[in-house]
């Protein structure tokens, strides 16, 4: 039996950021990882001459030199920053209408706004109002954070009717706008479509569309990614796994891949330690599980063990969506295609609630596309005179799930030559360009992530399952949870909440 | 019930009562939803952590080769694509390990997957399978995987296959595939053998050429016999030009032996077929590995070092993989397809050499790192890895 500090279950961005901020507070912390590589959903693979990122389109919470952001300032801790080359993407984004025209964002608040007004210039007025209510929101969210952070334990009654009545004279644009869908707030500001698709562009990183997308979550996407720039690295998401998982064990912690965990054991109905897969046992005081409550609660508890609780706790919270993604190499520069901007979204039409519907289905049709070309950012990311495109979908995988298995090959290849199309459409002559393909589906991610549902996102980030109601807490004494499931995803989210996670356990074990 | 100082707050939100209560709601209507783990996933169907395989039958082809019918365990084959391997795990003198074998059956039944073992010289795996294995006899495989395969949103329809050798299994599949299943495509199949009696499946391929117009076959021999009429020599610039004129608008699949596969890239790619038209099936590692190119000259492939992995020295000799020793010493390694490509094997090289053969895919981090893919990594000299 070997003793711990923490064990960490999972060595996603959530179980990688644990690991090394308990390693560097000098907790002896260890880390598993049933896979062969760390990373979680955020790694890449190998096909003929590319190596294929899976997640990562841009990083956010970085900052500049002169600025830095949370994550600069936690990679600089880890002692990695300097380890990895960052590169710094010029543009937000590129939203493609079906008409063939498109706006593209520069990654700076003046110029942004500039450029939407000349874009748009009847709307100027709007769109100066609309920045305000986004920034002075996030100013407000954050104050607000930080008071609460502060407060401890439950307030008298009379305290409370106070509170109640000062909220929203204190927070009014919280109070106007935290509880509201992006496409609700666009709807007060703006009625030319375009430009609320150029500015709600963000919700394809959450998996929900505009009318189920909270504001609060776009408005803090916009002003991160324009104050902290979007970034991205040389060398894929794998990068930084690999530098976090050396800094874990440069810092005395220890790393287990390809050693899954098969139980958690509880005496006394707390967590008080783990069984590895080949029947090792370790003990801590503190289990973080970074695998999605579910597979915790469902996998690594006998069904007697689960906490009434916690069944309770999670009844509301629907799995969310997966994805459908060629991963596509080029034997050409993006230029020769006209890709410009790496990271576009691209509509068949300009509702995007309706198109969305199309991801309950099993192909690809009016669904919204996204498609990154990394080689725009760093043209080493792929060989001289070739290019990077990922390209996909949002999906849910119920349809996928139904799918006799004799046709999945087939419907595979189906889907990916309509995503194609649809890149062959806005990009002439790429299809003959391809020299390395492949199709991933929501079993795909189901197959590698071990997620119900393939969900690539956690659960749905809609209204009622985010922002304020992130299924956080355990329901078992000494057991946490790091995930994208409990907090928003992505990887700047999720290095920085699992940071502020394991620092806080860092000061009770 | 009086509210916490929480949902207070969040009640003076606009729509704050109305999204609570609808969450509420939610509660009340939802069921349970943590999963027991005895329920599988549905990516299962597709792809299994282990596959649980009975052999059925043993075929000899009287051709130095045998063929092994697989059933599974629990009844359940998962759909595969023509062109992809199993790996097959053996346990032969008290050591575990594995071999890729390409599927030679045809994808559209899966009551049952076949392979077909060619004899090598001093093959430790294929010397068991050949003369030991029989009916009845139970394997764990992994699988089935490979991206040596028709990709359809790129590939031509019109193919052409270049074996050598037991390379011939998945063109098999493929072609078997193609003309039971009444494909739209168009195959060239040249099949480099030393002799016609090495040649595997020729009177299945002869007959089916006999009878499908879409698929052309042609056995070349390179040590041809006295009486010998057909195609001889290697499978070069000269004779693809002649048997598959329309080679330019073909997607080329090559599976062989290390040389001959090498050869084959060399020919396609002097007559300008890029990169993205050849396909190669990168087999398992090369016994000879003295003759690739690079291989240091002071070593003769028979030195023995010693590789330190934690508490554990392992003897190891040059010409062998880091991932042979491994297994020779009991060592578990996650494995796979055995030719530097699905990076399963990935250990980390903390000091000493390793020499790297070709094939390798190895992703930017791991170079940095100092990961290697254990099986196309050989000991130059006493080395220590991580797992």
């Amino acid at each position: 039996m070997r003793d711990y500090d923490v064990i960490v279950i999972g060595a996603g961005n959530g179980g990688l950021a644990s690991a090394a901020t308990l390693a560097e507070k000098g907790k002896r912390v260890i880390l598993f990882e049933k896979h062969n590589i760390p990373g979680g959903c955020g790694t890449s693979f190998r096909r003929g001459r590319f190596e294929f990122e899976i997640a990562l389109h841009q990083l956010s919470h970085m900052g500049t030199e002169e600025n830095p952001g949370p994550l600069m300032e936690q990679f600089k801790r880890y002692g990695i920053y300097n380890e990895i080359e960052w590169i710094r993407i010029k543009e937000l984004f590129r939203v493609n209408f079906p008409d063939g025209t498109g706006i593209s964002l520069p990654a700076d608040r003046k110029s942004c706004e500039a450029h939407l007004c000349k874009e748009f210039p009847g709307q100027a007025e709007a769109i100066g109002r609309y920045f305000e209510v986004v920034y002075g929101f996030c100013d407000q969210a954050a104050a607000f954070a930080a008071k609460s952070a502060a407060s401890t334990g439950e307030p008298g009654a009379l305290k409370k009717a106070v509170m109640k009545a000062g909220f929203p004279r204190l927070y009014p644009l919280l109070a106007k706008y935290a509880m509201k869908s992006t496409q609700e707030v666009l709807d007060e500001f703006f009625t030319d479509p375009k430009l609320q698709l150029a500015l709600s562009a963000y919700w394809c990183f959450m998996g929900m569309p505009p009318t189920r997308f909270p504001f609060a979550i776009l408005a803090k996407c916009t002003t991160f990614y324009l104050e902290t720039k979007p970034y991205y690295l040389r060398g894929t998401s794998m990068m930084m796994n690999q530098a976090i998982m050396e800094a874990v064990t440069r810092m005395g912690g220890v790393v287990r891949l390809n050693c899954g965990v098969q139980r958690i054991i509880l005496e006394n109905g707390k967590a008080v330690g783990v069984v590895d897969e080949y029947g090792e046992e370790y003990r801590a005081k503190r289990i973080i599980s970074n695998i999605s409550p579910l597979a915790t609660y469902g996998n690594l508890l006998a069904p007697e063990e689960v906490p009434e609780a916690a069944r309770e706790y999670l009844k509301p919270y629907t799995v969310g969506i997966s994805a459908l993604t060629c991963f596509i190499g080029l034997d050409c520069p993006p230029e020769e295609i006209g890709f410009t901007t790496s990271f576009t979204l691209n509509y068949e039409s300009l509702d995007a609630n309706r198109d969305f519907q199309d991801a309950y289905k099993l192909l690809p049709e009016s669904d919204p596309l996204v498609a990154t070309c990394y080689t725009v950012d760093d043209p080493c990311v792929s060989p001289p005179g070739t290019s990077i495109i990922t390209a996909g979908t949002l999906k849910y995988s119920g349809e996928w799930e139904k799918l006799p298995p004799d046709q999945y090959y087939e419907m595979k290849y189906e889907a990916g030559k309509r995503i194609v199309a649809r890149l062959e459409k806005m990009y002439p002559g790429i299809t003959e360009h391809i020299e390395e393909m492949e199709i991933a589906t929501p079993l795909t991610h189901m197959r590698y992530l071990g997620h119900p549902g393939g969900a690539i996102y956690g659960y749905e980030q809609d209204l009622m399952q985010s922002v304020f109601f992130f299924p956080a807490e355990s329901k078992i004494p000494n057991l946490e949870f790091a995930s994208g499931w409990v907090n928003a995803c992505g990887f700047g989210p999720n290095y920085t909440y699992a940071d502020t996670l394991a620092a806080k356990i860092a000061k009770e074990v | 019930m009086a509210k916490n100082i929480r949902e207070t707050l969040l009640g003076t939100l606009e729509h704050g009562q109305e999204i609570m209560e609808n969450i509420r709601v939610m509660r009340a209507v939802s069921g349970d939803k943590i999963p027991t783990s005895s329920v599988a996933k549905p990516s299962e169907a597709i792809h299994r952590r282990e596959l649980k395989l009975v052999v059925q039958s043993v075929m000899d082809t009287g051709r130095q080769a045998k063929i092994f019918r697989f059933v599974s365990e629990d009844g359940y084959l998962p759909p595969f694509e023509a062109g992809q391997y199993i790996n097959l795990f053996t346990q032969i003198g008290g050591v575990r390990t594995s071999r890729p074998y390409s599927i030679s059956s045809s994808p559209r039944q899966r009551a049952y997957y076949e392979i077909t073992v060619a004899r090598t010289k001093d093959g430790f795996v294929s010397d068991y399978l050949l003369d030991q294995v029989k009916a009845g006899d139970r394997f764990t495989a992994n699988g089935p995987a490979g991206v040596f395969r028709y990709q359809p949103v790129f590939h031509s329809k019109k193919s052409l296959f270049l074996a050598g050798g037991s390379g011939i299994t998945p063109m098999l599949s493929m072609t078997r595939e193609i003309l039971e299943a009444g494909l739209d495509r168009d195959v060239v199949l040249l099949y480099g053998c030393r002799s016609p009696e090495a040649a595997l499946y020729h009177e299945e391929l002869t007959a089916y050429a006999a009878a499908f117009p879409n698929f052309r076959y042609h056995l070349v021999v390179s040590d041809p016999v006295e009486g010998w009429d057909g195609e001889k020599g290697f499978l070069d610039e000269t004779l693809i030009r002649r048997l598959a004129p329309d080679f330019a608008e073909r997607t080329s699949y090559i599976c062989g032996p290390q040389v001959m596969n090498d050869f084959c890239k060399s020919a396609l790619e002097a007559m300008g077929v890029p990169e993205k038209k050849i396909r190669r099936e990168m087999f398992g590692a090369r016994r000879d590995i003295q003759n690739e190119p690079g291989w240091p000259k002071e070593l003769t492939g028979d030195e023995v070092f010693t590789i330190t992995v934690g508490e554990r020295k392992l003897p190891a000799k040059s010409g062998e993989s880091v991932l042979t020793a491994l297994e020779r010493a009991g060592v578990r390694v996650n494995v796979c397809c055995r030719s530097g490509e699905c990076s399963l094997c990935r250990v980390r090289l903390v000091s000493g050499d390793v020499f790297l053969a070709r094939g390798m895919l190895r992703r930017y981090a791991d170079e940095k790192y100092g990961y290697i893919h254990s099986c196309k990594a050989y000991p130059m000299g006493d080395i220590e890895i991580m797992l």
